[in-house]
């Protein structure tokens, strides 16, 4: 598909921004019940998926309604030493009062792991995302599917829903809807991907 | 409710190093704990958010209503312009604290009446970037 004209990056409806502002779809329960069934797990957990799958909006969503001092880490694959960088953004004492949020312990090895939730066990609650499964009881694992992208489409842009092949889309990513995202993105551009370093 | 910022003269383009003056007005419920002015840009795009705020006034302990002149000094840079993968917009914000109620006027600060279109400015030589902004001395 190609558009004819193109939009500016404040405009495009796959702008981050507009992305950011999208809750976590759930295909079944609801968030109150996560919220809920936090206390069976002493508010430890884990949220597990592959890359795409909206672990981190789950995790938002989760500490916009818990109750307490949200300590936020956030860790990617650029970071050398993510204990470090996580221990760096924990206050000096740990108290019942806190939350702390871990996005991307996948980061950890599995002695740095072992060294940080020792650090954070006095936290009132922990809860993590991850890859995989293990670090933390696992409250419930994120996946997606071609409807659910097809859903986030028609909400961020009805106008463009009907000329997309979302089978395409999706297979191409993977079912990683960030990407599917990105990809949105550039044909709103008019760009492509233009890969030629201009912002 | 009323949060309100009027530009002088109602200008939204501004050139670089001018000032921006106009008069942030409220009529609010009850009487905040501070309203604030600020003066920031931001992008928005493919990529994570930048923001900057370059300037602020800060009102404590206002009246539920009241109005307040300023002026700020614009930057030299960065101008406003649009790309393939970010926009870079700058923008007027009133706040009333803590509850966060907000105002936004948006701004132009650029050499020429319109924010930036990079695709217009043509593509320099491969390896070469394009500075967007006054030139460093």
């Amino acid at each position: 598909m190609a558009h004819s004209s193109a939009c500016r990056p404040a405009d495009n409806p796959f702008a981050s921004s507009r992305i950011d502002m999208l809750d976590y779809r759930f295909p079944a329960c609801t968030i109150d019940d996560l919220v809920t069934g936090l206390s069976h797990s002493h508010h430890r957990g884990a949220i597990v998926g592959p890359h795409g799958s909206g672990k981190t909006t789950l995790l938002e969503n989760i500490g916009a309604r818990l109750e307490g001092e949200i300590v936020w880490i956030r860790l990617n694959a650029e970071d050398r030493t993510p204990g470090a960088k996580a221990r760096a953004h924990l206050p000096e004492i740990l108290e019942r009062r806190h939350v702390v949020l871990v996005d991307g312990a996948e980061q950890f090895g599995g002695w740095a792991w072992w060294r940080f939730h020792r650090r954070i066990r006095t936290a009132g609650a922990i809860i993590i995302t991850s890859h995989r499964s293990g670090r933390l009881p696992t409250i419930y694992e994120c996946a997606t599917d071609v409807g659910l992208l097809a859903e986030l489409v028609k909400q961020l842009a009805p106008q463009m829903a009907d000329s997309i092949d979302f089978d395409e889309v999706f297979d191409r990513h993977d079912g990683n809807i960030r990407l599917c995202f990105r990809e949105l993105y550039d044909r709103c551009a008019g760009s492509g991907a233009r890969g030629d370093g201009v912002p | 409710m009323t949060l309100r910022i009027d530009i002088t003269h109602d200008r939204q383009w501004h050139l670089p190093g001018e000032n921006v003056s106009g008069r942030a007005v409220w009529n609010l419920d009850a009487a905040p704990e501070a309203v604030e002015l600020r003066l920031f840009w931001h992008t928005s795009g493919k990529g994570t958010q930048d923001v900057e705020i370059v300037k602020d006034l800060r009102i404590d302990n206002p009246a539920a209503s009241g109005e307040r002149d300023f002026s700020f000094s614009l930057p030299l840079g960065p101008y406003s312009f649009s790309g393939s993968l970010i926009t870079l917009a700058w923008a007027l914000e009133l706040v009333a604290l803590p509850g966060g109620d907000t105002e936004r006027v948006q701004l132009v600060v650029a050499p020429v009446p319109a924010e930036i279109r990079l695709e217009s400015l043509g593509r320099g030589p491969a390896g070469h970037s394009i500075h967007i902004g006054p030139s460093k001395r």
